[in-house]
């Protein structure tokens, strides 16, 4: 379980840029859900999730991951960060290694595994971002942009963390591979029962997957509730410069028009449900 | 640590001496540099030290900012200091301890070196710091143009100049998010020995070098899609123009230059 209490965090305090970009955040985040995390852009989504594994130290605040204090003497931030692993945006851009083996290698040797549960754990998180065995051996740079996606994603999934963090992790895949991507994910999360995190600027892919929805807005955390909820909430959402999803608009426009639908619909087939309700004279 | 580099960093602002023309601000730090390093006396560094001060209030940049643009050559002026100090054999001794001899002269020699670096740096790093990477560039193209003449490339010189300057804080952020990257899949940087900390590094270097040829190869791309073609022909959009500022600017600095001069002759210490 990941608690943050009064967390502000301030970029270059006391300098001629200083910039406050998480402000005051109250948050726990419960075990074994699917979060989704949005906001405009410079919202400070990305600043938020580098606090939870402890990439920055808040500059008010703390954070607790299953109770242990981060930053605090005792707590070994190595061990935090291999419980809570992160994918940073574009992540393709971080790999090193001569074959995608060791690529995905890197993180499970840095927890100190032996060879073979090493190599277990390479098959497992091959297996599941969609890695074929023969890719293994090649180079990960003469791969393409969404299969380093892929493999950078696997770097992370194979230290079997508790709390998944990813940032935009499809941004600038083809929709093929998005989807593939965000549904391997999802049932990464059933599977094993871990907390998956997602940033995310699709209202779609949010609505699809997550079953509560943080919004962030001027680094303050705004709402942080069920995506009925927050789907119902759609002027505020465009006060915020954050779109609804699609099908949540048709709603709307049906309920303007006079349809008694109810509000807060945002996946395909509950509007199809509720239109199907709908006796037409 | 690396957000400490201030080299090349620019600070907006409209103070006077961030108005005066690139290429007078040059010329002007040249001159101060020559002033640095032509003063033997303590009289002529305090009236460089007023010079410096009347600068920097004008600027209005914080000396909190000023003073971190030191950090990095702390050990430098150190080290210079100490060699100045204890490798001076002539003049009287006035210290001995072993081998180690300390002689006035050394002692003068190791105060003004320890001066003259440090404003050396504050200088030059005044320039950088009210010259936009732009002005600066576009400053040294018009000094170097003579030298066109006789050959020297000058405009490809100072497009290599601003684009290596446009780049530094691109590299500086991409490195901290590898390094960010990286510590998220458990890399340890500041643990083991030395050549365990240089290994450790590999996974930061590694993508930073794919990422700077990446951006190179794009940039030359992106460039030659708007047929940039070497500076024959180019005009600009502003263009260079001393004013009434530079005027006044050079005014000041002749008296100060004079000034120092004199006390080459007349100084009292």
């Amino acid at each position: 379980m990941i608690k943050l209490e009064n967390v502000s965090y301030t970029y270059m305090p006391g300098g001629p840029f200083e910039k406050t970009a998480v402000h005051n955040i109250d948050l726990t985040v419960p075990d074994g859900q699917f979060i989704g995390l949005i906001g405009h852009t410079g919202s400070g989504k990305s600043t938020l999730i580098q606090l939870m594994n402890g990439l920055l130290k808040p500059t008010e605040g703390r954070i607790l991951i299953d109770g242990q204090e981060l930053f605090s003497k005792d707590v070994k931030m190595r061990d935090i960060r291999f419980k809570v692993g992160l994918v940073m945006q574009y992540p393709e851009y971080q790999l090193f290694e001569e074959t995608v083996e060791k690529e995905i290698a890197y993180g499970p040797s840095n927890m100190g595994l032996s060879e073979d549960e090493i190599k277990s754990r390479i098959c497992y998180a091959a297996d599941l971002v969609g890695i074929p065995d023969e890719m293994l051996k090649k180079s990960p740079f003469e791969l393409s942009g969404g299969q380093k996606r892929r493999v950078a994603i696997a770097g992370i999934v194979a230290m079997q963390p508790t709390t998944l963090i990813l940032d935009e992790p499809t941004a600038g895949l083809d929709p093929k591979g998005r989807e593939e991507i965000l549904f391997k994910i999802k049932d990464l999360q059933r599977r094993m029962n871990i907390t998956v995190i997602l940033v995310s600027h699709s209202m779609e892919d949010i609505a699809q997957m997550a079953d509560r929805i943080l919004v962030m807005n001027k680094g303050e955390l705004s709402m942080n509730e069920t995506p009925q909820q927050v789907f119902a909430r759609g002027d505020e959402l465009a006060k915020m410069g954050l779109d609804l999803p699609q099908i949540t608009k048709i709603c709307n426009d049906l309920i303007k028009a006079g349809y008694p639908i109810r509000k807060g619909i945002y996946t395909v087939s509950e509007a199809v449900e509720e239109i199907k309700r709908l006796k037409f004279v | 640590m690396l957000s400490d580099i201030t080299l090349g960093q620019y600070f907006p602002g409209k103070s006077f001496i961030h108005r005066l023309d690139p290429r007078s601000k040059i010329l002007m730090i040249i001159a101060y540099i020559v002033m640095t390093f032509i003063i033997d006396n303590f009289t002529g560094y305090i009236v460089l030290g007023v010079f410096l001060l009347i600068c920097m209030v004008n600027t209005r940049i914080p000396v909190k900012f000023m003073i971190k643009g030191l950090k990095p050559v702390v050990f430098f002026i150190v080290f210079t200091a100490v060699f100045n100090l204890f490798l001076t054999k002539t003049g009287q001794v006035i210290f001995k301890w072993g081998f180690l001899t300390v002689t006035d002269e050394g002692a003068k020699n190791a105060a003004f070196m320890i001066l003259r670096l440090i404003f050396l740096v504050m200088g030059t790093s005044l320039l950088t710091l009210t010259t936009s990477p732009i002005m600066l560039t576009d400053g040294i193209e018009r000094l170097l143009s003579p030298f066109g003449l006789i050959g020297l490339p000058h405009h490809e010189i100072a497009m290599m100049m601003s684009i290596a300057l446009r780049f530094i804080p691109t590299l500086i952020e991409e490195t901290d998010k590898i390094t960010k990257a990286q510590t998220a899949r458990g890399a340890d940087f500041e643990s083991g020995n030395l050549l365990r900390r240089i290994k450790a590094m590999v996974p930061v270097l590694i993508p930073l070098f794919v990422g700077a040829f990446r951006r190179a190869d794009e940039l030359a791309t992106a460039m030659e899609c708007r047929c940039y073609r070497g500076g024959k022909g180019r005009t600009r959009l502003n263009v260079l123009k001393l004013g009434i500022v530079d005027l006044i600017g050079w005014i000041v600095v002749a008296v100060f230059v004079a000034g120092i001069v004199l006390t080459n002759y007349y100084g009292v210490f």
